[in-house]
C-alpha cells in the first residue's frame, strides 16, 4: 500500500438535486412560528416589507446550504456522513455494524421521486441512526443493497437461507405466503402479504383507544371554546337527554364511542399496513415495506435477528388472530408506538404461524405446548388478581353505598369484581415456558399476551429474581438478557429449582461454575427430549 | 455503610415532618403526632434491619469467565454474566461511600437490562476487580452482542 487513502480518491455522494426543492420548504416549516411573528408585526407596525422578503430568502438560503453541506461515502468499510453549516459533523461507523436499513417516503417524497433513508447501527445500549434525507428512489434501494449485502459475505456460514421449498411446503394459508422460485440470484421470496381480510382484525387492538384518547384530548379543548356561544341550545340537549333516561343515554354515549374507535382503528390500519410485503431476499435479509401514504420499507439481516415474539391481545385473540415482530439487534428500541420490527400486520393465526416458521425455522419452539408452571404460580395468579379486585373494588363499593349510587353503578362494580377469578385463569392459562434446542420460549399475560421466541446463541446473561412473595412460594422470574428487542425476556413465576436449571442450560459453562452442586443436565420429568442434546454451549462467541 | 445511608433518608423524612409541625398552624396537632410516631417506628424498623439483611444477602464472585452477583434484602436479585460479554467495567463512589473508604463496581453488558452492580466493596478490591476484569475483556475479540 502507497499509505493512507488520499481523500482526493474518495467519491463524495450527495443528497439527490431535487431536495434543493423540498429543503427550504422543510425549513420554512421549522420556522414557521418565528416567519408568522415577523409578518404579523411586520403588518402593524408597517414596517418596510422588504424584511419579510430578506426573512423568507434566509430561510430558504438556509435550506440550501443543507444540500450543499451534506455529503456521504462509503469507502473502505466504513461510512461517513459528513453535514452541518457552522457545527460541522462527521459521522463514521463500520460497514460491519449497520443492522437495518430503513426506507421511507412521507407523500411529498413520494411524489418527487425521493426515498428518505436510516441506518440503524448497533453500538452499546443507543442506538445510532445515520439519515440521509433524501436520496432518489432508485438510489435509495441500490444502498439498501449496498449496506446489507456487503457483510454477508463474511458471515456467510451463520445466515440460514430457507430454501423456496420449505418456504412453499410450510404455506398453511394460501393466501397468504406465496414461494416463488428463484429463478436469478436476485429473486425474492415473498412470505406474506397483507390480505384485505384482515382488516376486520383492526378494531379488536388497543390502536383505536390510542387515537381516540388523544383526539379527545384536543376536542376538549375545542370543546371549550365552542360551548361558550351556544348555551341554550346545550340546555335544551341537556334536558332531551334526561328525559331519554341515565341507561339510555350510556348505551347510546358507548355505542356511538365504539363505533368512533373502531373507525379510528380501521383508518390506523389501512394508513400503516396498506400494501404490505414481507420478503426474503436470498442474500439474507427480510424486507418489509407497508405503508398507504408514508410508505416505509425495512430491512433487517437475518443474522442480527435474534428471535420473534408472537403478540396475542386479548382482542385479538378472542378473534383467532396474532401479530409479529421480530426481536433484532439496531432498530430503535420498541416503545409505546408502533416500531419497525412488525413482521406482520395483525392477521390470522395460520398465516402468522406459517410466516413465523419460515422466518425462525424452529416450529417447534411456535407451536409446541409450553410447560406449565405449577400450582404455586396459579395460587400467586388468583391471589393477585382476586386480591387486586377486592382492594380496588371494595373501597369504592362502599363509598357508592354510603353516599347512595345509583345501583347500576354497584351492579357493575360487583361484576368487576366476580370476572376477576375468570382473569386470573385466564393468565395463569397464559402462563408457559420451553426451551428447544435452539430457542427459548416464555408466554405470559392475558391482555397482552405474548409469546417470546428468543434464540439461545442470543442470550447474554442471566437475572433470576425473586420477590418475597415469590420466595415464600418457592418461585423464581427468569430474565434472560439479550442485545435486541427489548433487551430482557421474562419467564415469570417459575418454580426456583427449574429457573436455575434453565440458567444452567442456556449458558452451561458459565453458570456451572457457580452451582453449589455439580449438576448434571438433569431433565424434570414432563420436559420434552430435546433438551437433552446441548451442543457446544449458547454464549460462544459468534459476535 | 448502608445504615448510614438509611439513616440520612430516615433524616429527610423526619426534617420534612418537621417543616410540616412548623408550617401547619391548626390547633389540632393529632394527626402529627400519629404520623410522627408511625413513622418513628418505621424508620427505625428499617435502619434495623435492612443494612443487616442486605449484608446478609450481598454476594459477588469473578472467575475468569463469569460475573455472579447477588443483590436485595427485600426482593433478591441474582445476575450472572459471562466476561465474553462484558462491554464496560466502571467503579463510582458516592459521598457515603467515600467516608468509609468503598466503592462500587458496575459491569454493563451489550444489554440495556443486564448491568451488574457489585456495592460496598473496599476500595482496593475494587480497583483490583476493575482492573483484572478490563484484562479479560481486552483479551475476548468481537462486539459482543
Amino acid at each position: 500500500m502507497s499509505g493512507p487513502p488520499q481523500l482526493r480518491d474518495v467519491e463524495w455522494r450527495r443528497l439527490d438535486a431535487r431536495m434543493l426543492l423540498v429543503h427550504p420548504v422543510q425549513e420554512a416549516v421549522r420556522f414557521l412560528p418565528a416567519l408568522l411573528v415577523l409578518f404579523i408585526t411586520g403588518r402593524t407596525n408597517q414596517r418596510s416589507p422588504w424584511w419579510d422578503v430578506a426573512a423568507v430568502t434566509a430561510v430558504v438560503l438556509l435550506g440550501v446550504s443543507r444540500w450543499f453541506t451534506t455529503r456521504y461515502c462509503i469507502q473502505h468499510g466504513q461510512i461517513e456522513l459528513q453535514r452541518g453549516l457552522l457545527k460541522r459533523e462527521v459521522i463514521a461507523t463500520p460497514a460491519e455494524r449497520v443492522r437495518t436499513v430503513d426506507v421511507t417516503a412521507p407523500i411529498w417524497h413520494r411524489a418527487l421521486g425521493l426515498a428518505k433513508v436510516e441506518i440503524g447501527t448497533a453500538g452499546g445500549h443507543g442506538v445510532e441512526r445515520l439519515v440521509l434525507d433524501a436520496l432518489s428512489a432508485t438510489e435509495a434501494a441500490s444502498l439498501r443493497g449496498e449496506l446489507l449485502h456487503r457483510p454477508v459475505a463474511a458471515h456467510s456460514e451463520l445466515a440460514q437461507p430457507v430454501p423456496s421449498a420449505a418456504a412453499a411446503a410450510s404455506a398453511a394459508d394460501a393466501t397468504a405466503v406465496e414461494g416463488e422460485p428463484h429463478g436469478t440470484g436476485e429473486a425474492e421470496t415473498v412470505l406474506l402479504r397483507l390480505n384485505p381480510a384482515w382488516i376486520r382484525y383492526a378494531p379488536l387492538t388497543t390502536s383505536g383507544l390510542v387515537s381516540a384518547a388523544a383526539i379527545l384530548g384536543f376536542a376538549f379543548q375545542l370543546f371549550g371554546d365552542a360551548v361558550q356561544g351556544r348555551e341554550e341550545q346545550i340546555g335544551g340537549a341537556i334536558s332531551r337527554a334526561q328525559a331519554l333516561g341515565l341507561w339510555a343515554l350510556v348505551v347510546l354515549v358507548l355505542i356511538t364511542a365504539l363505533v368512533f374507535v373502531s373507525m379510528l382503528a380501521v383508518t390506523g390500519y389501512v394508513l400503516s399496513y396498506w400494501g404490505f410485503r414481507l420478503t426474503r431476499h436470498p442474500g439474507g435479509t427480510l424486507h418489509v415495506s407497508r405503508g398507504l401514504l408514508t410508505t416505509r420499507a425495512t430491512s433487517i439481516e437475518e443474522a442480527r435477528m435474534r428471535g420473534v415474539e408472537v403478540g396475542e391481545p386479548l382482542g385479538l385473540r378472542l378473534a383467532g388472530a396474532s401479530r409479529l415482530f421480530a426481536i433484532t439487534t439496531g432498530l430503535r428500541r420498541r416503545e409505546s408506538g408502533p416500531g419497525s420490527a412488525w413482521l406482520s400486520p395483525p392477521a390470522a393465526r395460520s398465516a402468522v404461524d406459517a410466516v413465523a416458521a419460515a422466518v425462525v425455522g424452529d416450529r417447534g419452539a411456535l407451536t409446541g405446548v409450553l410447560i406449565e408452571h405449577g400450582r404455586a404460580a396459579r395460587r400467586r395468579r388468583y391471589v393477585r388478581a382476586v386480591g387486586g379486585a377486592v382492594v380496588l373494588v371494595c373501597g369504592p363499593a362502599a363509598l357508592g353505598f354510603w353516599w347512595h349510587w345509583p345501583t347500576g353503578v354497584l351492579a357493575v362494580l360487583l361484576v368487576l369484581c366476580v370476572s376477576s377469578p375468570v382473569l386470573a385463569r385466564d393468565r395463569y392459562a397464559g402462563l408457559g415456558h420451553l426451551l428447544t434446542d435452539r430457542h427459548l420460549v416464555t408466554r405470559s399475560g392475558s391482555f397482552s399476551r405474548r409469546r417470546d421466541v428468543l434464540a439461545r446463541h442470543g442470550v447474554i446473561g442471566v437475572v433470576l429474581r425473586e420477590s418475597f412473595f415469590q420466595r415464600r412460594a418457592g418461585l423464581a422470574t427468569l430474565t434472560a438478557t439479550t442485545a435486541a428487542g427489548k433487551q430482557g425476556y421474562h419467564v415469570l413465576d417459575v418454580p426456583a429449582g427449574r429457573a436455575l436449571d434453565l440458567s444452567h442450560q442456556l449458558l452451561p459453562d458459565t453458570v456451572s461454575q457457580f452451582l453449589a452442586t455439580p449438576a448434571l443436565a438433569e431433565t424434570p420429568p414432563h420436559s420434552p427430549r430435546g433438551q437433552q442434546m446441548l451442543s457446544k454451549g449458547p454464549d460462544n462467541r459468534i459476535y | 455503610m448502608w445504615t448510614v445511608e438509611a439513616l440520612v433518608l430516615c433524616a429527610v423524612f423526619a426534617a420534612a415532618q418537621v417543616a410540616w409541625w412548623v408550617l401547619d398552624r391548626g390547633p389540632d396537632r393529632s394527626v402529627h403526632v400519629l404520623v410522627a410516631w408511625v413513622s418513628a417506628i418505621l424508620a427505625v424498623c428499617y435502619v434495623a434491619v435492612m443494612p443487616v439483611w442486605r449484608y446478609r444477602v450481598h454476594r459477588w464472585e469473578a472467575t475468569p469467565t463469569a460475573v455472579y452477583t447477588q443483590t436485595g434484602w427485600l426482593n433478591q436479585e441474582r445476575r450472572i454474566a459471562p466476561v465474553s460479554r462484558i462491554q464496560t467495567v466502571d467503579m463510582s463512589r458516592g459521598p457515603v461511600a467515600q467516608l468509609f473508604r468503598l466503592a462500587s463496581v458496575r459491569v454493563t453488558t451489550a444489554s440495556a437490562a443486564g448491568p451488574l452492580h457489585i456495592q460496598g466493596l473496599d476500595v482496593d478490591v475494587a480497583r483490583a476487580l476493575v482492573d483484572s476484569l478490563t484484562e479479560a475483556t481486552i483479551a475476548e475479540a468481537g462486539d459482543a452482542t
